[in-house]
């Protein structure tokens, strides 16, 4: 990409439909086939974005920003989803932010200078430190299982095996009560194949997969549908799987709309 | 334009095919070019970015076995200009499209948003558990100033990570972007529960 002819505020004028027919149509075909110019204009409109939620853009520039960004009910809802993000940021920035607590801090040193109050904070550090070690524990096994899970569902590694069952979406009927299944006759882990009941068929599909009542979720991100594009195989391995209820949320890779939920019940 | 999207399984391989004769690569291809062209409805303005994508990709599968032998050059640019031409013919519809999208903005729609505020920023603490420490911490530092105080933090920001402001955008973007799918993805199950 030209950095001395494109540069962020020629970007700007593009993203604001300020530019002529030509030079838009030189900026849109770099956009879609120089991945270095994608970034760039992709990052120019995360800051004009930034820049209208500050309400820091002129009227007109707002203007010309709603008429392209805010139309329909899909990016209103974007727009509210980045404002969150933002808003979230800030707010934690401020809680920790020494110049907007220095009354606290005047509190703290003041607790530095009391003898009585040097066990409880060790303690209290102790817990900080012994709780941390448990969560980081924890994200590395969820690490461990998303990994296995991406290596199990890999591409490369699905044949036509047998299926230990078949499920269909929940807004099927029947769909919401299948056999339980049992993982002690399969030692090598089960594979599932979710029935893919929509019109539209993607070359690429991610699943989410927890235990119901459980907050924890395992993603994995690589399924291809079979060839008729018709169902969507996942194989999970016989220790991820315990007594109870799971539930699978099948998305559409690109589509935000396409998504199927499905359920089973592991019996042993 | 919203309509039934569906493209001939014989085209859509022949799609495929013509943008990679590896499959996998073909498809990543194929999935990104469906963003990126309704990124490009958006910036035209069109009211329907995600229908005029399915409209364009219907068009070329329509003619492909035509274009295809004779087409010299990156076929995302035949896209792109198919894309082009449709917007053109569709200048005047869409404009009066937004006229009444905007005239339908009414008191129901602004207490829906407010509804769905509250399930975006249940959705948003979900997502941000997550993300791994690294990133949720460079959000919160990226994100942490506002107007003109954000330029110099921001500045300082990639200096201390070595890299520049640049890459420090294109990185935050990448995080934000997976954040917001991840949110996307979860509002509809808080929706169902109403």
């Amino acid at each position: 990409m030209d950095d001395e002819i494109i540069d962020d505020v020629f970007l700007r004028e593009f993203l604001l439909g300020k530019v002529n027919d030509e030079e838009r149509g030189r900026i849109e075909d770099l956009f879609l086939i120089d991945p270095q110019a994608k970034e760039r204009v992709l990052g120019v409109e995360q800051d004009l974005i930034e820049d209208y939620l500050e309400g820091t853009l002129t009227t007109a520039d707002g203007a010309r920003f709603v008429a392209r960004y805010a139309q329909t009910p899909e990016q209103r809802r974007r727009l509210r989803i980045t404002k969150s993000i933002k808003d979230w940021a800030l707010a934690e920035a401020a809680s920790s932010d020494p110049a907007k607590t220095s009354g606290r801090s005047g509190f703290l040193a003041w607790f530095g200078f009391r003898p009585a109050f040097v066990l409880p904070l060790a303690a209290t550090a102790i817990i900080v430190i012994v709780v941390g070690a448990v969560w980081l524990s924890r994200r590395a096994e969820h690490s461990a299982i998303e990994k296995e899970l991406a290596q199990l569902n890999a591409p490369s590694s699905f044949r036509d095996g047998p299926v230990s069952l078949e499920l269909s979406p929940v807004t099927v009927r029947g769909g919401e009560s299948q056999a339980p299944l049992n993982t002690r006759a399969s030692e090598n882990g089960v594979e599932l194949r979710l029935l893919w009941i929509q019109k539209e068929r993607y070359p690429g599909y991610q699943a989410t997969i927890r235990r119901v009542n459980e907050r924890q979720s395992f993603s994995v991100r690589t399924l291809q549908p079979e060839s008729d594009g018709k169902a969507i195989r996942l194989k999970l391995p016989a220790h991820f799987l315990t007594r109870g209820m799971y539930q699978i949320k099948l998305s559409a890779v690109g589509s935000g709309s396409s998504v199927e939920e499905y359920q089973f019940m592991v019996g042993n | 334009m919203s309509r039934d999207f569906a493209i001939a399984q014989e085209s859509f391989d022949e799609i495929l095919a013509w943008f990679n004769p590896d499959r996998e690569r073909a498809a990543a291809m194929y999935v990104q070019l469906r963003h990126d062209l309704a990124k490009t409805f958006v910036w035209r303005q069109c009211s329907d970015p995600e229908g005029m994508t399915d409209e364009v990709f219907d068009r070329v599968a329509r003619r492909i076995r035509e274009v295809r032998p004779t087409y010299k050059g990156d076929p995302r640019l035949y896209f792109r200009a198919v894309a082009n031409n449709l917007v053109k013919e569709n200048f005047k519809k869409i404009k009066t499209q937004i006229a009444l999208e905007d005239a339908d903005l009414t008191k129901q729609q602004v207490s829906q948003a407010e509804a769905e505020d509250a399930d975006v920023e249940e959705c948003l603490q979900a997502c941000l558990e997550e993300l791994s420490f690294d990133k949720r911490e460079l959000i919160l530092a990226y994100y942490a100033k506002e107007k003109q105080a954000k330029i110099d933090h921001r500045r300082e920001l990639a200096q201390r990570f070595g890299i520049s402001v640049e890459t420090l955008r294109v990185r935050t973007h990448r995080i934000c972007l997976s954040l917001e799918q991840c949110i996307e993805r979860c509002l509809p199950a808080y929706e169902q529960r109403k």
